[in-house]
């Protein structure tokens, strides 16, 4: 096995008292696509939190590039993309404006930024193929082009591992084609993802490995279940894994881009074939 | 313009250019991290720091940074724990800022004109003394607000995303709270101490109306700070009122005049808008699984097209094509 990007040793995440992931061992190796999948609740989204040190683990080890998350400064090397709430705040920002946020970890506070530092910015505008648009404002664009912005954000670091928190919630089938195109670019180089899933869309071909929770405890790991026949601890997974399944009502303000959404024939893990 | 000849004027002059460039720079960040009123309660409790100035004969102006760093700082920590009790506390301290200001005030035996002058400002009360106050700290503020932009950018736009570069978020939102206070400090001799939250706010929500970038937004915000600022306290010259009013009422003269402006602004770009739509580029694009036939029944509205009957869709027109649906 090549070198551990992330390995996660007896972990255990509570979340105001409550354990949300209990005792949980994984991890990560140079090159891999992996992705974690589970129903709502499983704590899968709680454990990428913790992966990338926004929430502290109450007890187990988190290492990253081989040093534990306490002595790890180097976070230009992971490229995080948070669960998308809303891109935009209060005041107007454009594309280029925000994807920029992803190279600080490289520049120092007072100093303009480099010419290596716009490039990379325009590059992974470039990625997510967004050029057109980087000198819009963010509000203006569509939930799956936002989505786009915040994964060339991440990108624009040069991160050694990408994670990223549910990059397909709510986005519309080709910007979820596009975001596939993006990522395969990135892995082609040879670089590490870390994926939370709700279902796996156009991206099943690239994934290699899938890590299943349920109720914070891994129930599977290994090649991605194909289907749900025969597979007892994947059934739990498909209750939660249809985006467009019936029976699933979009919560509130919950981005919904297609009417007929809900009438949809999803395959295991919403994958039409 | 004999007014210039005063010595009083030209340092009202001088420190509302100062406040209207600091106001709105701090301003933004505020705007932008959803904290517009954040002013107006570092404002209320900044009164008690005139009032201890008043009390012990101190300069108010160093009274009133010092109360409001302090008052900043709390409101930050309260905010970022995020308790539901919250904002029921921090409500408490601005009427213990007010309340603990008009008593104080009461106490050392000064009059309500001379608290007016500090909660609506006035232009004849501008001490050299308090000019170089003001002048530094303005420029600090100024500065940081510049230099640091990309830093506290990103930590208003995105505090998670900020936290995981490793930024420290902590540390830069308290930096905002303390600069959010010392520009409350350096405003109150012009803008005044209830109005302050205006120039922060007003400007920026102007500046939102024409731009579509931050960097823009900002750049305007400072613009559209220092015009009401200075011709406010011209107005004040010849018109006896308080500074702070007519610097607010002008600058909300300036919102009504871009609204209109920014609305039509925004239709066009959304006109604009999509690069990648079909509507645009007569692309092929099939649709997703589309589980529904199209038909005169359907409800949605046919448009005919050429030779075929396109379905209005959600702001797009499905057409048919064999197996599936073109987005047209």
């Amino acid at each position: 096995m090549s070198e551990r990007v992330v390995d996660v040793r007896g972990v255990t995440v509570e979340l105001g008292e409550r354990p949300v992931v209990h005792d949980v061992d994984f991890h990560v190796g140079a090159g891999e696509v992996v992705t974690l999948l589970g129903a709502n609740g499983s704590g899968k989204s709680t454990l990428v939190r913790a992966i990338v040190g926004l929430i502290p683990v109450a007890s187990g080890e988190i290492s990253l590039f081989g040093e534990t998350l306490r002595s790890f400064h180097d976070w230009r090397r992971v490229g995080y993309v948070p669960q998308r709430t809303t891109a935009a705040g209060g005041v107007p920002a454009t594309v280029r404006e925000v994807v920029s946020s992803g190279r600080l970890a490289q520049r120092r506070p007072f100093l303009p930024a480099s010419r290596a530092d716009r490039a990379a910015v325009e590059r992974a505008i470039e990625l997510v193929g967004l050029t057109d648009r980087a000198g819009d404002g963010i509000h203006t664009l569509s939930g799956g082009q936002q989505q786009r912005v915040l994964i060339a954000r991440a990108a624009a670091g040069d991160p050694d591992i990408l994670v990223l928190d549910e990059p397909n919630a709510g986005v519309d089938r080709r910007s979820q084609e596009a975001f596939a195109r993006s990522l395969r670019t990135f892995v082609a180089s040879g670089r590490t993802v870390l994926l939370v899933l709700h279902e796996m869309g156009p991206l099943a071909p690239l994934v290699n490995r899938g890590v299943v929770l349920d109720g914070g405890r891994i129930v599977h790991d290994g090649p991605v279940p194909a289907s749900a026949h025969g597979h007892p601890t994947t059934a739990t997974v498909h209750a939660g894994a249809y985006t467009h399944g019936p029976g699933r009502v979009p919560a509130a303000g919950e981005p919904h881009d297609h009417p007929h959404g809900d009438d949809e024939e999803a395959g295991p893990f919403g994958w039409n074939s | 313009m004999e007014l210039l000849n005063y010595d009083f004027m030209q340092r009202a002059l001088l420190a509302a250019l100062l406040t209207g460039l600091a106001a709105p720079a701090i301003g933004t960040y505020l705007v932008h991290r959803r904290l517009a009123l954040m002013g107006d309660g570092i404002g209320h409790v900044a009164l008690t720091g005139v009032a201890v100035g008043l009390l012990t004969g101190w300069a108010p102006v160093w009274t009133a940074v010092v109360v409001a760093i302090a008052g900043a700082v709390t409101i930050e920590v309260v905010r970022s724990y995020g308790k539901a009790s919250a904002d029921v506390a921090l409500a408490m301290l601005f009427y213990g800022g007010i309340a603990g200001g008009v008593l104080i005030t009461g106490l050392a035996g000064s009059s309500a004109a001379t608290l007016n002058t500090y909660l609506f400002g006035s232009i004849t009360t501008v001490s050299t003394g308090d000019l170089w106050v003001i002048g530094g700290l303005a420029v600090v503020v100024i500065a940081a607000s510049i230099g640091l932009a990309p830093q506290l950018f990103a930590v208003c736009q995105d505090e998670e995303f900020a936290r995981a570069c490793g930024i420290p978020v902590r540390l830069y939102s308290i930096m905002i709270a303390v600069m959010a206070a010392v520009t409350v400090a350096v405003a109150m001799r012009t803008v005044g101490l209830l109005l302050v939250s205006a120039l922060m706010v007003v400007p920026v929500a102007t500046a939102m109306q024409l731009t579509k970038g931050f960097r823009t937004t900002f750049t305007l915000a400072l613009c559209l700070g220092v015009v009401p600022s200075l011709s406010g306290v011209v107005f004040s010259y010849y018109v006896d009122v308080a500074p702070g009013a007519s610097i607010v009422v002008i600058a909300l003269a300036g919102f009504i005049l871009a609204w209109p402006l920014g609305t039509i602004v925004r239709r066009r770009v959304r006109g604009r808008a999509g690069g990648e739509d079909p509507r645009v580029t007569g692309a092929h694009v099939p649709t997703e699984e589309h589980p529904h036939e199209h038909d005169e029944q359907c409800g949605h509205p046919a448009v005919t097209h050429d030779d075929h009957t396109d379905y209005l869709h959600d702001g797009h027109l499905h057409a048919a094509h064999g197996k599936h649906y073109d987005e047209h």
